[in-house]
């Protein structure tokens, strides 16, 4: 299971558009996406759901685990991290 | 008798109409499911497609008329489609569950994960939420159009969603009254931008209220009356045609410039930042833009745009205001707003530190290419506004002279002749305003950012609730600063603006056109109401106040001195 750790560095962290943002490229994957908040209490959730990704109330500087299974999880994994990394579209 | 119920204020302007109650049907989550699992769960998959679609094509028909505030819809229409919700619903029915009740658990369950978060921005997003889930219910109980009213009328009700608002036939809304809700609710910044006078969160509103009685609403001081007695009813009819004569007088005023009354000169421009406020800029009666924000399109990319990009969007600005002055700000950014393509160590203290014209220097290569996209939207056979060039964050008078330069370079670069361009810098740090005299002959014009200058003057953050409270335009000692800044730029021929949500604010628009200020850039919406408080004043009663103003005890007695000279 591909997995990687990145740190939120856009200012909205993953709230409001950002999440959405997320979760609507992370649909565009067959493959499970899950993403966790490091040192958070609670399970990873589906990343393709915004709902489920606001409810893990990232700011920005938290750090979140992206965790990829099935076709083209690699591809989907580095897609993931590298928007992140550009900052969510803002 | 009539009863006057107050709320808080939300939208301004008044109303007088009959009353449009709009009261929620409660879902019987009791009831057992009407089908087998198999069908109500097609029901439910097929009610949270629909209001999707409905909510996605609600974002797209209202961007227009709202602009970014219409993207709350698509952020509904993700909510009616996450996939979770669907999983939970379909869980839910196989336990025995109905449509309904397994739509509203489903929602219900994120509603309270969001609220236990202890985040206020998850926490405020329940309504939203909740307005989702009741869109789904009811598409599932069949009430597929929601009843509208057939006259102008106040609608109320205890809490107004978004969609709700928008879907309303505007010319049939007179006014909003809620019992929930407060000035930055959704509904209440959905009427403001719709120029819909709105009371949220008025107590016992619904206990009051039946469908039809006549209510007058007041935006401005928060009240509902309901059943108006004659004398009562008459006053608002009053305001509103002094409201309706108000707008009539403003949007006659469009063509004409800004002066005071005995004809001096004040050029009133708009901040342009994006294409949208160049249409509004010009449909409000703009001279032009003192500021043309150009970050974002920097922000919006991956990598820096190249110079025929950035000329492209440089060129639509200027196509928008022909005739008219129009002042570009090389890019403003830095550790506090990072671009994706320029990779900087993280600062400790982005307010002071590699910003504006600091990072354009150190990264001069950025900084050209911006300046040669901007030479390059020029076109002498095309009907354009004139190019003026401004840079950020200036503090001392080297930085002036190698921007400077980096713009001979552009210049050469592009084979143009920038001589008669005019070049200028914003007055946001205090060590630029303390240096004015010596700034002054390098410039062409001087803009004083007061946002900035304000929050570093008085080392106070104004996003900070605790301290923002501190910084005022109207401080006697500000306004003395601004004085000598104005002095010395007019002393080197130097024209001097201001830009910054100050410029729109009565009193300080009064204490700048006293102390000589040549051009007020704001919110494009704002230019209609200062040019006709400007023609109504002479610039002497202005300066005359300014200077009484300077003298006074501190910021409150200043615009007390200000607001006056304005009459009233």
């Amino acid at each position: 299971m591909p997995s990687q750790t990145v740190t939120l560095e856009n200012e909205t962290g993953l709230h409001a558009r950002p999440a959405r943002v997320f979760a609507k490229k992370a649909k565009e994957f067959d493959c499970d996406v899950s993403v966790a908040k490091t040192n958070g209490e609670a399970d990873p959730v589906n990343a393709k759901s915004t709902l489920s990704v606001l409810t893990l109330d990232c700011h920005q500087g938290d750090e979140i685990e992206i965790i990829t299974e099935g076709e083209n999880a690699d591809e989907a994994l580095s897609t993931l991290v590298e928007l992140v990394e550009s900052g969510l579209g803002e | 008798m009539s009863t006057t119920l107050q709320g808080r204020a939300s939208s301004p302007g008044v109303a007088v109409a009959g009353a449009f109650v709009i009261r929620r049907v409660e879902v019987d989550t009791e009831a057992a499911a009407a089908g087998t699992p198999e069908e109500e769960k097609q029901r439910a998959d097929a009610a949270l497609e629909q209001v999707e679609a409905t909510l996605t094509e609600l974002a797209e028909s209202k961007r227009e008329m709202l602009g970014d505030e219409a993207d709350i819809f698509l952020a509904h229409a993700d909510f009616a489609g996450d996939p979770e919700i669907a999983d939970m619903v379909h869980d839910a029915i196989d336990e025995g569950s109905s449509a309904p009740t397994a739509v509203t658990a489903a929602f219900d369950s994120f509603r309270a994960l969001l609220e236990k978060s202890g985040d206020e921005y998850l926490a405020g997003r329940a309504t939203d939420i909740d307005d989702v889930r009741d869109q789904v219910l009811d598409v599932l109980a069949g009430r597929q159009d929601a009843p509208v009213p057939t006259e102008p009328s106040v609608v109320v009700a205890h809490e107004l969603t978004p969609s709700q608002t928008a879907r309303l036939p505007r010319e049939l809304i007179a006014g909003v009254a809620c019992a929930a809700g407060s000035p930055t609710s959704h509904a209440a910044i959905l009427s403001r931008s719709l120029g819909i006078p709105a009371v949220m969160g008025v107590t016992g509103l619904l206990a009051h209220v039946e469908d039809g009685v006549t209510l007058a609403l007041d935006g401005e001081a928060g009240t509902v009356v309901v059943a108006p007695d004659d004398d009562q009813r008459s006053a608002f009819e009053q305001r509103i045609t002094e409201q309706e004569e108000r707008r009539e007088r403003l949007s006659a005023l469009r063509d004409e410039p800004g002066a005071t009354a005995d004809g001096h000169r004040v050029e009133l421009a708009a901040n342009i930042g994006g294409l949208e406020d160049v249409e509004a800029a010009d449909e409000h009666g703009a001279e032009g833009s003192g500021l043309v924000r150009t970050e974002f399109l920097f922000q919006e990319s991956a990598e820096e745009p190249s110079i025929e990009e950035q000329a492209a969007f440089y060129r639509k600005v200027l196509a928008g205001l022909p005739g008219h002055r129009v002042v570009f700000r090389t890019m403003d950014v830095g550790a506090d707003k990072p671009l994706p393509f320029v990779v900087r160590d993280p600062e400790e203290n982005p307010a002071l530190g590699v910003r504006g014209i600091r990072l354009g220097l150190l990264q001069l290569d950025l900084l050209v290419n911006q300046l040669r996209a901007l030479l390059r939207s020029r076109d002498p056979d095309a009907e354009q506004g004139t190019l003026a060039v401004m840079f950020p964050l200036v503090s001392a008078p080297d930085e002036v002279r190698r921007a400077r330069e980096a713009f001979a370079v552009a210049a050469d670069a592009e084979g143009i002749d920038h001589s008669n361009i005019e070049v200028g810098v914003m007055i946001e740090v205090p060590a630029a305003a303390l240096s004015a005299r010596r700034l002054a002959p390098l410039v062409d014009f001087f803009s004083v950012g007061t946002n900035d200058l304000l929050q570093y003057l008085f080392a106070a953050d104004r996003l900070l609730a605790d301290v923002a409270d501190l910084p005022d335009v109207c401080d006697p000692d500000v306004l003395r600063l601004l004085g000598t800044v104005v002095e010395a730029a007019h002393e080197h021929g130097a024209w001097v603006g201001v830009c910054g949500e100050s410029a729109a604010d009565p009193a300080s628009a009064a204490a700048y056109v006293g102390l000589g200020i040549d051009e007020l850039s704001m919110t494009p919406a704002s230019v209609p109401q200062v040019k006709d408080a400007l023609r109504r004043v002479e610039l002497e009663t202005l300066q005359a106040a300014v200077r009484t103003a300077q003298d006074a005890e501190d910021a409150t007695t200043a615009r007390k001195v200000l607001r006056e000279a304005l009459g009233g």
